[in-house]
């Protein structure tokens, strides 16, 4: 027994990490009042360029490759979104077509048409002191994304509800006159937290193709990003809430996946194709539940301006 | 120039710089001959989309005229429904991302109705097409509901039912309880075939792929015009997107017209399934792959919302898509057409970026010191 949920939890903390930074990324966009539906397209620009960067330097350095290809197009929805107060659902929606066709485009040119060739993945750490401990066994050969998933959501909750700059950044999605009031600039706030979130969901791509994979496949990341967003829903917008949700999502996952290995008799009480649901009939029974109460930052959505209202 | 045109300025430049920058974008990956390649492959997509006039005109049978334009047909119905879907949704001020979702369950109503019922053809066809609109309809009454009682926001719950659709579907009804049996050991991947008096019929014979489907498209892109334009209930529902609290304030039942526009928007994208395997593909498939519910968020943006615009961008897009398989002769994926469109949305998206382009260049010479123009900061448009 505690084999197997000792093997459950090494798969979950091997699959999340993607997850866990994608999420991040849309609380941090989400917070300071920009919509994050183009998460999807940033981990798609980032699973692609690291993969193709890794084609030619050291795997580490493609992943940070890939995170400024997810801030790059996060700049792109900033530019959009701030300076010209576009619609930031349709920005977001806009830039998830362009990488999707846009990756498959520049793939096809490149490499033909099912992924890049393979490349050297991100190494795994061994703890040969954990590995024989029960449970604790879980936590060693991992590469260093997972550990980085674990310990983030902590760092980016402190720097929210603890630090100066956090508390900027929430009130300039809940309330960014005020914040505009104080003498600080709404727009340099609000493209702070978007490219960081470009940078983190860039990083949940790059991770996708350097550990979870050994290249960029043609369908990365296969409907991630808006998981991601569930995700940040389900964790009431808050760093630790999403890494929680996020973390529930990538365990219920390999649940599935290993039920469906050892005990294909159980799936046909539940088919598959319900647990695949799952995760987004409960986030929208979250938000039916908790209806206008729901932890949603104020201003989301809204562009600023300085003279309205 | 008029009103109307100046409306649709934003969009019809957004797809020229579209074009023009995709048009660089395939040169400048090719090693040699990049623009003359870039401008061939464009001339295929031309020729794949609106029929092949110069073998045509040098003597080949109608087929390579019929085909491209009953393949550009085909995709432009379903983009004009699904982007009538999403029209409508913003006309009374939601936006319904869930068009995928009512789709997918539209088509696959009208597989179960095409398939395990037997009616005549003149009854089986509205009935599949009234199962698809009403399962559509349905799923976008969740969203609905949930924005109307409990006020969760329809972007959020839009996707979230997306997704349920696509698993429930792809991943369960599709290929457990409603798969197809399979006959004399052939295996077969979806539902069951329809029967014939369900399927829309071709329009010219087996020289096009051109269906019913098409004029339905185009008549509901007309009727709901005339809906939002000549009827109290369009009128009111025009009202509650424009301002809530002033509609709310003139006695307009804004729930019901916000609940009705929500269940026409579903209707309009579970029709697309309909069309797409009634039309097409004669049952669900083994997934559905196509993300037309998507597109119509594209196509509704670039038909400026307008229901009539919405019918003009799915023309145009649906015949460069069909165009876009004959790109491939030159080794631009197929999909490349919906690089385009994906670009023309996002330079749309940055509509006041447009509309203070043509200000400045509407605005007489400005004088350096005189501070009367207009600074982007504050626009009035």
């Amino acid at each position: 027994m505690l084999e197997i949920v000792t093997r459950l939890l090494f798969a979950t903390l091997d699959a999340a990490p993607a997850l866990v930074f994608a999420a991040l990324g849309a609380v941090l966009s989400e917070r300071a009042g920009v919509v994050a539906v183009g998460i999807e397209g940033m981990m798609r620009v980032g699973a692609f360029c690291a993969a193709v960067a890794a084609l030619t330097v050291p795997t580490p350095l493609a992943v940070v490759g890939g995170m400024l290809a997810g801030a790059a197009l996060a700049a792109v929805h900033a530019y959009l979104c701030i300076r010209w107060r576009s619609d930031q659902v349709v920005s977001g929606i806009a830039l998830n077509l362009v990488a999707l066709a846009g990756g498959t485009f520049l793939l096809e040119t490149h490499y033909g048409p099912n992924g890049t060739p393979p490349i050297q993945q991100l190494t795994a750490w061994d703890w040969p002191a954990l590995s024989s401990v029960p449970l604790l066994g879980a936590l060693s050969g991992h590469a260093a994304p997972t550990y980085l998933a674990l310990a983030l959501p902590f760092l980016l909750q402190a720097l929210l509800t603890r630090t100066p700059l956090g508390l900027r950044l929430r009130a300039v999605g809940d309330k960014p006159h005020a914040v505009a009031t104080l003498g600080l600039s709404v727009p340099a706030l609000r493209w702070g937290a978007v490219v960081g979130g470009g940078l983190l969901a860039g990083l949940g791509g790059a991770v996708l193709s350097t550990t979870v994979l050994d290249r960029f496949e043609q369908h990365t990341p296969a409907g991630l990003g808006f998981m991601a967003l569930a995700a940040m829903v389900f964790g009431r917008w808050t760093p630790l809430g999403a890494f929680l949700a996020a973390a529930f999502f990538a365990f219920g996952n390999a649940l599935r996946i290993g039920l469906a290995s050892s005990a294909p008799g159980l799936l046909e009480l539940v088919p598959q194709g319900v647990l695949l649901a799952l995760p987004y009939v409960l986030t929208l029974l979250v938000l039916t539940l908790q209806g206008q109460r729901s932890r949603a930052p104020a201003a989301l959505g809204v562009p600023y301006e300085q003279e309205s209202r | 120039m008029g009103e109307r045109a100046r409306q649709a300025l934003p969009s019809v430049l957004s797809v020229l710089l579209s074009l023009v920058v995709c048009w660089l974008l395939i040169a400048l990956t090719r090693d040699a001959d990049g623009f003359t390649t870039a401008t061939a492959a464009y001339l295929q997509m031309l020729w794949g989309g609106i029929g092949d006039w110069p073998t045509f005109l040098g003597g080949s049978p109608v087929a390579v005229l019929t085909r491209p334009i009953g393949e550009a047909a085909m995709k432009a119905a379903l983009l004009t429904l699904t982007g009538l879907s999403v029209a409508v949704a913003f006309k009374v001020g939601l936006f319904n991302i869930g068009a995928q979702g009512q789709m997918l369950l539209g088509a696959l109503a009208a597989a179960v109705v095409g398939s395990h019922v037997e009616l005549p053809a003149l009854l089986h066809i509205p009935a599949a097409l009234l199962g698809a609109a009403l399962a559509g309809a349905a799923w976008a009454g969740i969203a609905a509901a949930l924005r109307l009682y409990r006020g969760v926001h329809e972007v959020i719950s839009t996707i979230m039912l997306n997704w349920v659709a696509l698993r429930l579907v792809d991943n369960w009804l599709v290929v457990g309880p409603l798969r197809g049996v399979a006959q004399a050991g052939a295996s077969i991947t979806g539902t069951a075939e329809i029967h014939a008096s369900a399927a829309l019929p071709r329009l010219l014979g087996d020289v096009s792929r051109l269906n019913l489907g098409f004029p339905l498209a185009m008549l509901a892109a007309v009727a709901v015009w005339l809906w939002l334009e000549r009827t109290r209930t369009g009128f009111e529902t025009r009202a509650v997107g424009l301002g809530d609290e002033a509609a709310r304030a003139a006695g307009i039942p804004v729930a019901r017209r916000a609940g009705l526009a929500m269940a026409l928007a579903g209707a309009l994208a579970g029709s697309a399934g309909a069309v797409l395997v009634l039309g097409t593909e004669g049952r669900y498939p083994g997934t559905l792959g196509a993300p037309y519910g998507f597109d119509g968020i594209a196509i509704s943006l670039i038909g400026n919302n307008h229901p009539l615009g919405v019918a003009l961008a799915a023309l145009f897009f649906g015949a460069i898509r069909a165009g876009g398989t004959r790109m491939q002769l030159l080794d631009v994926h197929k999909s490349f057409p919906e690089l385009i469109q994906g670009l023309a949305l996002l330079f749309v998206a940055g509509r006041l970026i447009w509309l203070s382009v043509l200000r400045r260049r509407r605005a007489p010479a400005p004088v350096l010191s005189a501070p009367t123009a207009p600074t982007p900061e504050a626009p009035h448009a």
